[in-house]
Protein backbone atom coordinates (compact mmCIF):
# COMPACT_ATOMS: atom_id res chain seq x y z
CA UNK A 1 0.00 0.00 0.00
CA UNK A 2 1.35 3.24 -1.23
CA UNK A 3 0.44 5.86 1.47
CA UNK A 4 1.46 9.43 -0.67
CA UNK A 5 -0.25 7.71 -3.36
CA UNK A 6 -3.34 7.34 -1.08
CA UNK A 7 -2.79 10.81 0.30
CA UNK A 8 -2.70 12.50 -3.12
CA UNK A 9 -6.29 10.82 -3.72
CA UNK A 10 -7.71 11.40 -0.46
CA UNK A 11 -6.93 15.33 -0.79
CA UNK A 12 -8.32 14.97 -4.61
CA UNK A 13 -11.06 13.62 -2.82
CA UNK A 14 -14.18 16.78 -2.78
CA UNK A 15 -16.62 15.25 -0.64
CA UNK A 16 -19.02 18.23 -0.45
CA UNK A 17 -22.08 16.37 -1.74
CA UNK A 18 -24.56 18.00 1.20
CA UNK A 19 -24.29 21.77 1.68
CA UNK A 20 -24.99 22.45 5.31
CA UNK A 21 -28.56 24.08 5.63
CA UNK A 22 -29.74 26.44 8.46
CA UNK A 23 -31.95 23.89 9.00
CA UNK A 24 -29.29 21.59 10.42
CA UNK A 25 -28.58 23.73 13.55
CA UNK A 26 -31.65 23.28 14.56
CA UNK A 27 -31.18 19.30 15.19
CA UNK A 28 -31.18 18.48 18.11
CA UNK A 29 -29.06 14.98 18.45
CA UNK A 30 -27.58 13.51 21.54
CA UNK A 31 -24.60 11.09 20.42
CA UNK A 32 -22.03 11.73 22.09
CA UNK A 33 -21.52 10.68 25.99
CA UNK A 34 -21.05 14.60 26.68
CA UNK A 35 -24.43 15.70 24.80
CA UNK A 36 -26.46 12.87 26.36
CA UNK A 37 -24.92 14.45 30.32
CA UNK A 38 -25.27 17.75 29.55
CA UNK A 39 -28.81 17.03 28.50
CA UNK A 40 -29.39 15.02 31.48
CA UNK A 41 -28.04 17.86 33.64
CA UNK A 42 -30.22 20.63 32.32
CA UNK A 43 -33.22 17.89 32.95
CA UNK A 44 -32.41 17.23 36.18
CA UNK A 45 -31.89 20.84 37.32
CA UNK A 46 -35.35 21.65 35.94
CA UNK A 47 -36.74 18.99 37.84
CA UNK A 48 -35.12 20.23 41.20
CA UNK A 49 -36.30 23.67 40.72
CA UNK A 50 -39.75 22.41 40.40
CA UNK A 51 -39.23 20.52 43.57
CA UNK A 52 -37.55 23.56 45.50
CA UNK A 53 -40.78 25.46 44.27
CA UNK A 54 -42.86 22.74 45.56
CA UNK A 55 -41.19 22.42 48.66
CA UNK A 56 -42.13 25.83 49.71
CA UNK A 57 -45.78 25.07 49.54
CA UNK A 58 -45.25 21.82 52.18
CA UNK A 59 -46.15 23.79 55.56
CA UNK A 60 -49.47 25.04 54.11
CA UNK A 61 -50.60 21.75 52.22
CA UNK A 62 -49.59 20.03 55.59
CA UNK A 63 -51.13 22.13 57.73
CA UNK A 64 -47.67 22.71 59.48
CA UNK A 65 -48.21 24.50 63.10
CA UNK A 66 -46.23 28.05 63.79
CA UNK A 67 -43.07 26.23 65.37
CA UNK A 68 -43.03 23.11 62.42
CA UNK A 69 -43.38 25.90 59.45
CA UNK A 70 -40.49 27.96 61.26
CA UNK A 71 -37.87 24.97 61.74
CA UNK A 72 -39.25 24.24 57.98
CA UNK A 73 -38.27 27.35 56.54
CA UNK A 74 -34.91 27.58 58.30
CA UNK A 75 -34.17 23.68 57.05
CA UNK A 76 -36.00 25.03 53.53
CA UNK A 77 -33.54 28.03 53.74
CA UNK A 78 -30.55 25.80 54.26
CA UNK A 79 -31.36 23.02 51.47
CA UNK A 80 -32.01 25.92 48.74
CA UNK A 81 -28.01 26.98 49.96
CA UNK A 82 -27.17 24.30 49.20
CA UNK A 83 -28.78 24.01 45.88
CA UNK A 84 -27.82 27.09 44.48
CA UNK A 85 -23.54 26.42 45.34
CA UNK A 86 -24.67 23.09 43.15
CA UNK A 87 -26.54 24.94 40.47
CA UNK A 88 -24.03 27.38 40.06
CA UNK A 89 -21.06 25.16 39.84
CA UNK A 90 -22.72 22.80 37.47
CA UNK A 91 -23.89 25.93 35.30
CA UNK A 92 -20.18 27.04 35.07
CA UNK A 93 -19.46 23.67 33.99
CA UNK A 94 -22.32 23.32 31.11
CA UNK A 95 -21.46 26.35 30.16
CA UNK A 96 -17.66 25.66 29.58
CA UNK A 97 -18.01 22.16 27.89
CA UNK A 98 -19.01 23.81 24.85
CA UNK A 99 -15.28 24.47 23.80
CA UNK A 100 -14.22 21.87 21.90
CA UNK A 101 -11.40 23.73 20.69
CA UNK A 102 -8.82 22.27 23.06
CA UNK A 103 -6.41 19.58 21.76
CA UNK A 104 -8.16 16.07 21.90
CA UNK A 105 -6.43 15.04 25.33
CA UNK A 106 -7.03 17.93 26.89
CA UNK A 107 -10.80 18.42 25.76
CA UNK A 108 -11.40 14.71 26.59
CA UNK A 109 -9.61 14.82 29.87
CA UNK A 110 -11.11 18.32 31.08
CA UNK A 111 -14.97 16.91 30.51
CA UNK A 112 -13.93 12.99 32.24
CA UNK A 113 -12.46 15.08 35.88
CA UNK A 114 -14.89 18.01 35.34
CA UNK A 115 -17.90 15.62 34.62
CA UNK A 116 -15.98 13.36 37.44
CA UNK A 117 -15.65 16.46 40.23
CA UNK A 118 -19.64 17.27 39.57
CA UNK A 119 -20.60 13.33 40.04
CA UNK A 120 -19.08 13.80 43.94
CA UNK A 121 -20.82 17.31 44.08
CA UNK A 122 -24.23 15.85 43.30
CA UNK A 123 -23.76 13.10 45.44
CA UNK A 124 -22.54 15.33 48.17
CA UNK A 125 -25.69 17.37 47.52
CA UNK A 126 -27.83 14.26 47.45
CA UNK A 127 -26.23 13.26 51.28
CA UNK A 128 -26.97 16.91 52.43
CA UNK A 129 -30.15 16.89 51.36
CA UNK A 130 -31.32 13.54 52.56
CA UNK A 131 -29.77 14.23 55.44
CA UNK A 132 -31.42 17.72 56.22
CA UNK A 133 -34.71 15.99 55.67
CA UNK A 134 -34.52 12.86 58.11
CA UNK A 135 -32.99 15.74 60.50
CA UNK A 136 -36.33 17.97 59.59
CA UNK A 137 -38.32 14.93 60.33
CA UNK A 138 -36.90 14.71 63.87
CA UNK A 139 -37.70 17.95 64.57
CA UNK A 140 -41.33 18.09 63.34
CA UNK A 141 -41.40 14.82 65.73
CA UNK A 142 -40.08 16.90 68.32
CA UNK A 143 -41.97 19.92 68.19
CA UNK A 144 -45.19 17.79 67.05
CA UNK A 145 -45.31 14.50 69.20
CA UNK A 146 -42.95 15.85 71.95
CA UNK A 147 -44.32 12.81 73.89
CA UNK A 148 -43.92 10.13 71.19
CA UNK A 149 -40.39 11.37 70.25
CA UNK A 150 -39.50 11.12 73.69
CA UNK A 151 -41.14 7.74 74.51
CA UNK A 152 -39.41 6.41 71.54
CA UNK A 153 -35.72 7.62 72.03
CA UNK A 154 -36.49 6.35 76.01
CA UNK A 155 -37.31 3.00 74.95
CA UNK A 156 -34.37 2.44 72.04
CA UNK A 157 -30.90 1.61 73.58
CA UNK A 158 -28.10 3.33 72.17
CA UNK A 159 -26.73 0.99 70.38
CA UNK A 160 -30.02 0.25 68.52
CA UNK A 161 -29.71 3.95 67.47
CA UNK A 162 -26.63 3.76 66.32
CA UNK A 163 -26.97 0.37 64.23
CA UNK A 164 -30.50 2.86 62.99
CA UNK A 165 -27.91 5.50 61.90
CA UNK A 166 -25.38 3.26 60.57
CA UNK A 167 -28.50 1.43 58.26
CA UNK A 168 -29.86 5.07 56.90
CA UNK A 169 -26.86 6.34 55.82
CA UNK A 170 -25.80 2.44 53.85
CA UNK A 171 -29.04 3.06 52.13
CA UNK A 172 -28.65 6.75 51.12
CA UNK A 173 -25.83 5.63 49.78
CA UNK A 174 -26.22 2.85 48.03
CA UNK A 175 -29.26 4.78 45.98
CA UNK A 176 -27.28 7.63 45.74
CA UNK A 177 -23.91 5.96 44.09
CA UNK A 178 -26.48 3.40 42.22
CA UNK A 179 -28.65 6.68 40.79
CA UNK A 180 -25.17 8.41 40.05
CA UNK A 181 -23.70 5.86 38.07
CA UNK A 182 -27.15 4.35 36.02
CA UNK A 183 -27.54 8.43 35.26
CA UNK A 184 -23.81 9.40 34.69
CA UNK A 185 -21.21 6.83 35.36
CA UNK A 186 -21.86 4.58 31.91
CA UNK A 187 -21.51 7.46 29.95
CA UNK A 188 -18.63 8.49 31.63
CA UNK A 189 -16.82 5.15 31.33
CA UNK A 190 -16.78 5.73 27.85
CA UNK A 191 -15.18 8.57 27.79
CA UNK A 192 -12.58 7.47 29.79
CA UNK A 193 -11.83 4.60 27.17
CA UNK A 194 -10.62 7.27 24.86
CA UNK A 195 -8.44 8.98 27.17
CA UNK A 196 -7.17 5.67 27.78
CA UNK A 197 -6.23 5.43 24.57
CA UNK A 198 -4.83 8.59 24.03
CA UNK A 199 -2.95 7.91 26.80
CA UNK A 200 -1.24 4.74 26.18
CA UNK A 201 2.72 5.19 25.27
CA UNK A 202 4.35 3.49 23.11
CA UNK B 1 -28.38 36.22 15.80
CA UNK B 2 -29.16 35.99 11.97
CA UNK B 3 -25.82 37.40 10.92
CA UNK B 4 -24.18 35.22 13.01
CA UNK B 5 -25.49 32.00 11.39
CA UNK B 6 -25.19 33.27 7.87
CA UNK B 7 -21.22 33.95 8.63
CA UNK B 8 -21.29 30.69 10.16
CA UNK B 9 -22.69 28.87 7.31
CA UNK B 10 -20.78 30.80 4.69
CA UNK B 11 -17.56 29.33 6.75
CA UNK B 12 -18.78 25.46 7.16
CA UNK B 13 -19.86 25.16 3.82
CA UNK B 14 -16.47 26.66 2.40
CA UNK B 15 -14.66 23.73 4.62
CA UNK B 16 -17.65 21.07 4.71
CA UNK B 17 -15.29 18.40 3.01
CA UNK B 18 -13.23 18.49 6.29
CA UNK B 19 -16.49 16.97 8.03
CA UNK B 20 -17.69 14.66 5.11
CA UNK B 21 -14.25 13.03 5.38
CA UNK B 22 -14.46 12.62 9.06
CA UNK B 23 -17.58 11.07 9.28
CA UNK B 24 -16.47 9.05 6.37
CA UNK B 25 -13.62 7.77 8.00
CA UNK B 26 -15.81 6.83 11.56
CA UNK B 27 -18.19 6.06 10.12
CA UNK B 28 -19.22 2.84 7.95
CA UNK B 29 -23.09 3.37 6.95
CA UNK B 30 -24.06 6.29 5.12
CA UNK B 31 -26.99 6.91 7.74
CA UNK B 32 -24.87 7.27 10.92
CA UNK B 33 -22.50 9.20 8.16
CA UNK B 34 -25.22 11.50 7.91
CA UNK B 35 -25.83 11.37 11.95
CA UNK B 36 -22.42 12.19 12.74
CA UNK B 37 -22.26 14.97 10.00
CA UNK B 38 -25.10 16.33 11.43
CA UNK B 39 -23.41 16.31 15.19
CA UNK B 40 -20.27 17.53 13.99
CA UNK B 41 -22.34 20.56 12.54
CA UNK B 42 -23.98 20.53 15.89
CA UNK B 43 -21.13 21.38 17.63
CA UNK B 44 -19.46 23.24 15.74
CA UNK B 45 -22.64 25.69 15.73
CA UNK B 46 -22.45 25.37 19.72
CA UNK B 47 -18.71 25.68 19.90
CA UNK B 48 -18.80 28.57 17.75
CA UNK B 49 -19.33 31.65 20.46
CA UNK B 50 -15.94 30.38 21.73
CA UNK B 51 -13.80 30.49 18.53
CA UNK B 52 -11.90 33.62 19.20
CA UNK B 53 -9.84 33.95 15.83
CA UNK B 54 -7.10 33.36 17.17
CA UNK B 55 -6.26 30.77 15.02
CA UNK B 56 -7.28 29.78 11.04
CA UNK B 57 -11.24 28.53 11.34
CA UNK B 58 -10.26 25.64 9.40
CA UNK B 59 -8.02 24.60 12.25
CA UNK B 60 -10.32 25.46 14.91
CA UNK B 61 -13.09 23.01 12.65
CA UNK B 62 -10.27 20.45 12.67
CA UNK B 63 -10.24 20.00 16.14
CA UNK B 64 -13.58 20.26 17.04
CA UNK B 65 -14.59 17.75 14.17
CA UNK B 66 -11.81 15.04 15.78
CA UNK B 67 -13.16 15.69 19.50
CA UNK B 68 -16.70 15.10 18.74
CA UNK B 69 -15.86 12.14 16.44
CA UNK B 70 -13.77 10.34 18.90
CA UNK B 71 -16.38 10.36 21.56
CA UNK B 72 -19.58 10.21 19.05
CA UNK B 73 -21.62 6.82 19.50
CA UNK B 74 -24.40 5.28 17.29
CA UNK B 75 -27.48 4.32 19.38
CA UNK B 76 -27.87 1.02 18.03
CA UNK B 77 -24.05 -0.69 18.80
CA UNK B 78 -24.43 -2.00 15.38
CA UNK B 79 -21.12 -4.27 14.68
CA UNK B 80 -18.34 -3.07 12.61
CA UNK B 81 -18.29 -4.79 9.30
CA UNK B 82 -15.54 -7.07 9.19
CA UNK B 83 -16.89 -9.07 5.84
CA UNK B 84 -13.91 -9.22 3.29
CA UNK B 85 -13.97 -5.85 1.34
CA UNK B 86 -14.20 -7.41 -2.37
CA UNK B 87 -17.81 -9.37 -1.52
CA UNK B 88 -19.12 -5.96 -0.41
CA UNK B 89 -21.05 -5.04 -3.51
CA UNK B 90 -22.36 -1.00 -1.71
CA UNK B 91 -18.80 -0.29 -2.00
CA UNK B 92 -18.69 0.93 -5.37
CA UNK B 93 -21.44 3.10 -6.02
CA UNK B 94 -22.45 3.11 -9.94
CA UNK B 95 -21.61 7.14 -10.34
CA UNK B 96 -18.26 6.62 -8.31
CA UNK B 97 -16.25 3.38 -10.75
CA UNK B 98 -13.47 4.79 -11.56
CA UNK B 99 -9.85 3.96 -9.66
CA UNK B 100 -9.86 6.68 -6.84
CA UNK B 101 -12.73 6.30 -5.61
CA UNK B 102 -12.90 2.57 -5.85
CA UNK B 103 -9.53 3.41 -3.50
CA UNK B 104 -10.91 5.33 -0.91
CA UNK B 105 -13.79 3.59 -0.65
CA UNK B 106 -11.33 0.21 0.41
CA UNK B 107 -9.49 2.60 1.87
CA UNK B 108 -12.65 4.12 4.31
CA UNK B 109 -13.84 0.45 4.73
CA UNK B 110 -10.62 -0.87 6.20
CA UNK B 111 -10.18 2.07 8.80
CA UNK B 112 -13.58 0.97 10.03
CA UNK B 113 -11.51 -1.85 11.78
CA UNK B 114 -9.33 0.93 13.53
CA UNK B 115 -9.92 2.73 16.82
CA UNK B 116 -11.08 6.05 17.49
CA UNK B 117 -7.77 7.51 17.98
CA UNK B 118 -6.45 5.41 15.05
CA UNK B 119 -8.54 6.85 12.71
CA UNK B 120 -7.98 10.06 13.88
CA UNK B 121 -4.00 9.56 13.30
CA UNK B 122 -5.02 8.63 10.15
CA UNK B 123 -7.23 11.18 9.40
CA UNK B 124 -4.36 13.98 10.04
CA UNK B 125 -1.89 12.26 8.14
CA UNK B 126 -4.09 11.95 5.13
CA UNK B 127 -4.77 16.10 5.73
CA UNK B 128 -1.25 16.49 5.21
CA UNK B 129 -0.30 17.07 8.90
CA UNK B 130 3.52 16.75 10.26
CA UNK B 131 4.03 14.40 13.27
CA UNK B 132 4.15 17.86 15.11
CA UNK B 133 0.96 19.10 14.20
CA UNK B 134 -0.78 15.80 14.73
CA UNK B 135 0.72 15.52 17.93
CA UNK B 136 -0.96 19.26 18.92
CA UNK B 137 -4.05 18.26 18.15
CA UNK B 138 -4.50 15.23 19.82
CA UNK B 139 -2.55 16.78 22.82
CA UNK B 140 0.32 13.95 22.49
CA UNK B 141 3.94 14.16 22.18
CA UNK B 142 5.59 14.42 19.51
CA UNK B 143 7.50 10.98 19.51
CA UNK B 144 4.15 9.05 20.67
CA UNK B 145 2.17 10.43 17.90
CA UNK B 146 5.19 9.11 15.16
CA UNK B 147 5.34 5.93 16.92
CA UNK B 148 1.22 5.66 16.86
CA UNK B 149 1.41 6.87 13.42
CA UNK B 150 3.67 4.24 12.21
CA UNK B 151 2.00 1.27 14.08
CA UNK B 152 -1.79 2.30 12.74
CA UNK B 153 -0.34 2.58 9.10
CA UNK B 154 1.32 -0.64 9.62
CA UNK B 155 -2.45 -1.88 11.00
CA UNK B 156 -4.07 -0.63 8.15
CA UNK B 157 -1.40 -2.13 5.40
CA UNK B 158 -2.53 -5.74 7.24
CA UNK B 159 -6.61 -5.20 7.13
CA UNK B 160 -6.28 -3.99 3.37
CA UNK B 161 -3.47 -7.19 2.52
CA UNK B 162 -6.22 -9.61 4.80
CA UNK B 163 -9.16 -8.14 2.83
CA UNK B 164 -7.57 -9.35 -0.43
CA UNK B 165 -7.41 -5.76 -1.72
CA UNK B 166 -3.31 -4.51 -1.98
CA UNK B 167 -2.75 -0.79 -3.33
Amino acid sequence: MNFDEIKSEWNAEDGEKTSVSENMLKIKQARTPVDTIRNKMKHEFFYQVLVLILMAFVPYLFNFSAHSTTAYLAFYAVTCGFSAYYFFKFYRFYKNSYDMSMDSRKNILWFYYEMKLNIELYKALTYIIAFIGIAFLATLLFIEKFYVFNKIVSKLSTFYLLVNCFVTILFIGVITELWAWYYYGKHLKKVKKIVDELDSEV
Amino acid sequence: MERIETIFLSLINQHKGIIHKVSKMYMNDVEDQRDLFQEIVMQLWKAYPTFKGNSKFSTWMYRVALNTALIYFKKDNRKVDKTPLDENVDIVDVNESDAREEKLAYLYKAVQQLNPVEKALIFLFLENQSHREIAENLGISEINARVKLNRTKEKLQLIIKKNGYEF
